[in-house]
């Protein structure tokens, strides 16, 4: 059947949100879809935000889990599963998504809840993603009987900071979740350009000149994304280019409100008042309120935070704190957005040989360095940094104006005269990823503006240089650039280097690693050095040689080719010259322990 | 039925009963009984919801604002200021549902004072005319109240069973 609509899907960290639009029109009148999802137990409620969240049930609760197009089930998603992870956190799994982006785990093994106790089931990060998007299907398939959404155009976002492994991981659990094979990936900070774009029409023409550079600020509930977009110009047309793409920062704001929630705490116990479980994650609430209260324009010089007692008694059990402006803004701006120079870097916590494995969870809170490191990292040279004219934010974060100033004011003292323009609007800071996808599919469909980047990254196999062997040191590993940054989709490249010999028969494994840094890197280049954070090792990838008709020696040699495919897949082939005959690399998850 | 069962049961029955006494008394003068109509054959209804909207909407209330916990709570020995400090999250989170379930706006967009017209034909229960109505409309008046109204009604809806429909919020046992 012919696609009807086109679908925008931001599998968020913390919250997942569906943005639709019908394709056969001329301007796309975006609309975001609600989704049926349990609240409490027995009670099913809409919302047009699906929490990220998957609680496990006990085998008693089952029967209250029912969904309007399942029997009961023993995992839920959305808001009732949020709120038992505050409760019921052995049985709530928590960031799935940023264990997808973990290559320090196996992603195919069932470990999450982490650290959950033995008798309860665990279940895999892709199994856990697939949860989530199964039931932003349900909910489709259920609202639209008449265009499920294996027939429809489907554009998922991922973070920009995503590796191929991540991606390749996120898109197994999308495709078994019943997405069309043809769905696309799109980075979260293009899709709140194109949320922009969408919003200010034509005019953007005017807005954005050639040569500018827009500075993307994507502060999730628990990421970071920083992209850089360019605006050029050809054919007497003004283009826009992503330029470059931060790491993947795991600091946002659920931090901050924790930090609040941490300081108020503070203050409860110096009343004598120690909180359980449930009254500091109610206090966590009330602390998002805080912060938007009191950083916000006028905001009061105190605020009453107060904690209900757990019991049905609501006063008297209730217990206050007073929170004053100063110190909510001093922990809060110069905690997430301090005051630095362009040159600061994040700083680093430095373990020694054992590093707790679990969440890489950011040791620099200070989004204005790890920003500083970005723009540095980018620049012209190495002494320069990128100045951007524009900045764009993204996130539920920057629903707080000082936040935004503060950034703004920091950017603006890096360089000399005029700070970056905000890119206005009335953003729906939220939606913005979501709708900016859907736009997005409809302008491939239909035609529109469209920003080119190609690959975020630049991707290198690991090979082992000959030499006579030393005992006791490892031969040296020289990365070889199998795909370039800014790799365009649909196009393939051999890569041309010495030979590598496979032997039939048996797995075949690469170490691979990638880059957001590396633009001078051609396929085919082989670097030997390079710094700790420039080039980063990633999942491995392998192949297994099969016995083919044709190639009777024991070992085959071969060269790499590699392709981006339309849908943006990156794919690694080993290809045998003489016979034509190829393999592909499939990357390894499962971790050699 | 045989005749003389027939008769025998109309005995008895005359006997013992006005009404079939009534009954059979005007059958032999003539009038015969309106057949029973057929009653009509009961739709398989959809199964009504074992909870009233009132209730889930009450539960949401106690869930999210705990406004069942605040009005049950005897305010007879709490000072205002305790009161007022509990007030201020049960007022906001109790809007916060009720935003999201009914939007209520008001239902008249004019300014309360503000001179408005009321035109012939109105409905009642949209208008309530006060203090001098006489004559034939179109009323002019002031507005003294701008009239509430719910824009959607978005409530969840519960799957549980007859016997739990009346609980409005579990009891918790922490383990």
């Amino acid at each position: 059947m012919a696609p009807q609509y086109i679908i925008g899907i931001d599998l968020g960290t913390t919250n997942s949100v569906v943005a639709y639009a019908p394709l056969e029109v001329e301007q796309p009148q975006i609309e975001l879809l609600p989704m049926p999802q349990l609240v409490a137990a027995g009670t099913v409620e809409s919302r047009t935000a699906l929490p990220s969240f998957l609680y496990i049930g006990t085998e008693e609760e089952t029967a209250s889990l029912q969904l309007p197009w399942s029997a009961s089930s023993r995992r839920v998603v959305g808001e009732y599963a949020r709120r038992q992870s505050a409760e019921v956190p052995h049985r709530t799994v928590v960031g799935a998504k940023s264990w997808l982006a973990n290559s320090r785990v196996d992603r195919h093994q069932p470990i999450l809840p982490w650290d959950a106790p033995d008798d309860v089931e665990k279940i895999t990060p892709v199994d856990a993603s697939r949860e989530y998007l199964e039931h932003l299907v349900a909910a489709w398939n259920h609202a639209m009987p008449d265009a499920p959404l294996g027939d429809q155009k489907v554009v998922l976002t991922v973070p920009a900071s995503f590796d191929a492994a991540a991606r390749d991981l996120t898109r197994e659990a999308a495709l078994a979740s019943g997405f069309p094979a043809d769905f696309v990936l799109l980075e979260e900070p293009q899709a709140a350009v194109y949320a922009w774009l969408v919003q200010t029409g034509d005019r953007w023409r005017r807005l954005l000149n050639v040569g500018d550079a827009l500075l993307v600020c994507d502060v999730g509930g628990g990421t970071t994304d920083l992209t850089l977009v360019s605006v050029a110009e050809e054919n007497g047309e003004l283009i826009l280019q992503r330029k470059a793409v931060g790491n993947h920062l795991l600091v946002g704001g659920d931090n901050m409100d924790l930090a609040l929630a941490h300081y108020v705490a503070g203050l409860f116990a110096e009343q004598g008042l120690e909180l359980d479980a449930w009254q500091s994650v109610s206090l966590w609430h009330r602390c998002r309120q805080a912060k938007e209260t009191l950083l916000g324009p006028g905001g009061p010089d105190t605020h009453t935070i107060s904690i209900a007692g757990r019991g049905s008694k609501l006063i008297g059990g209730s217990e206050k704190a007073e929170v004053r402006r100063e110190a909510a803004a001093g922990l809060l701006i110069d905690g997430f957005f301090p005051e630095c120079r362009v040159s600061d870097r994040p700083t680093r916590r430095r373990t020694s040989g054992f590093q707790e494995i679990g969440l890489p969870f950011e040791s620099d809170t200070g989004i204005t360095r790890h920003v500083a490191a970005f723009l540095s990292a980018h620049g012209e040279s190495s002494n320069q940094s990128v100045r951007p004219t524009h900045v764009l934010f993204n996130g539920g974060v920057f629903k707080t104006d000082a936040l935004r100033q503060r950034l703004l004011d920091v950017i603006g003292g890096w360089f000399e005269g005029d700070g970056p323009t905000v890119l206005a609007g009335q953003h729906d800071l939220e939606n913005a990823v979501a709708r900016g996808a859907a736009y997005y599919g409809f302008a491939k469909h239909q035609g529109g503006v469209r920003i080119r980047g190609g690959t975020a990254q630049a991707y290198y196999v690991g090979i082992e240089t000959a030499g006579l062997a030393v005992p006791g040191a490892q031969r040296p590993l020289k990365a070889l650039c199998v795909v370039p940054i800014g790799m365009e989709e649909g196009s393939e490249v051999d890569v041309p280097s010495g030979e590598i010999g496979l032997v039939v028969g048996e797995a075949a494994q690469f170490r691979f690693f990638r880059s957001a840094v590396r633009k001078q890197d051609c396929p085919g280049d082989l670097v030997a050095r390079w710094e700790e954070d420039e080039i980063v090792e990633t999942d491995p990838l392998e192949t297994t040689l099969d016995r083919v008709a044709g190639i009777d020696e024991p070992c085959v040699p071969v060269y790499f080719q590699s392709r981006i495919t339309e849908l943006g897949v990156f794919e690694l082939w080993c290809v045998h010259a003489a016979s034509g005959n190829r393999w592909k690399l499939e990357f390894s998850v499962r971790q050699e322990d | 039925m045989g005749r003389l069962s027939v008769a025998f049961r109309a005995f008895f029955a005359a006997l013992f009963s006005q009404e079939a006494a009534r009954r059979l008394g005007a059958a032999l003068s003539g009038q015969l009984p309106p057949t029973s109509r057929e009653r009509p054959i009961r739709q398989a209804q959809p199964a009504a919801p074992v909870r009233s909207d009132a209730l889930s909407l009450l539960s949401a209330l106690q869930r999210e604002a705990r406004f069942v916990d605040f009005v049950q709570e005897s305010l007879e020995s709490a000072t205002d200021q305790q009161i007022g400090a509990v007030v201020r999250d049960v007022h906001r989170d109790c809007a916060v549902v009720l935003e999201r379930m009914f939007a209520i706006r008001p239902l008249l967009g004019e300014e309360e004072g503000a001179e408005v017209e009321v035109s012939a034909g109105f409905d009642a229960a949209r208008f309530r005319l006060t203090g001098n109505v006489a004559g034939e409309p179109p009323y002019r008046g002031k507005l003294g109240h701008h009239g509430w109204q719910a824009t959607q009604h978005e409530l969840p809806s519960w799957s549980g069973s007859r016997a739990n429909a009346m609980v409005i919020c579990p009891a918790e046992v922490e383990l």
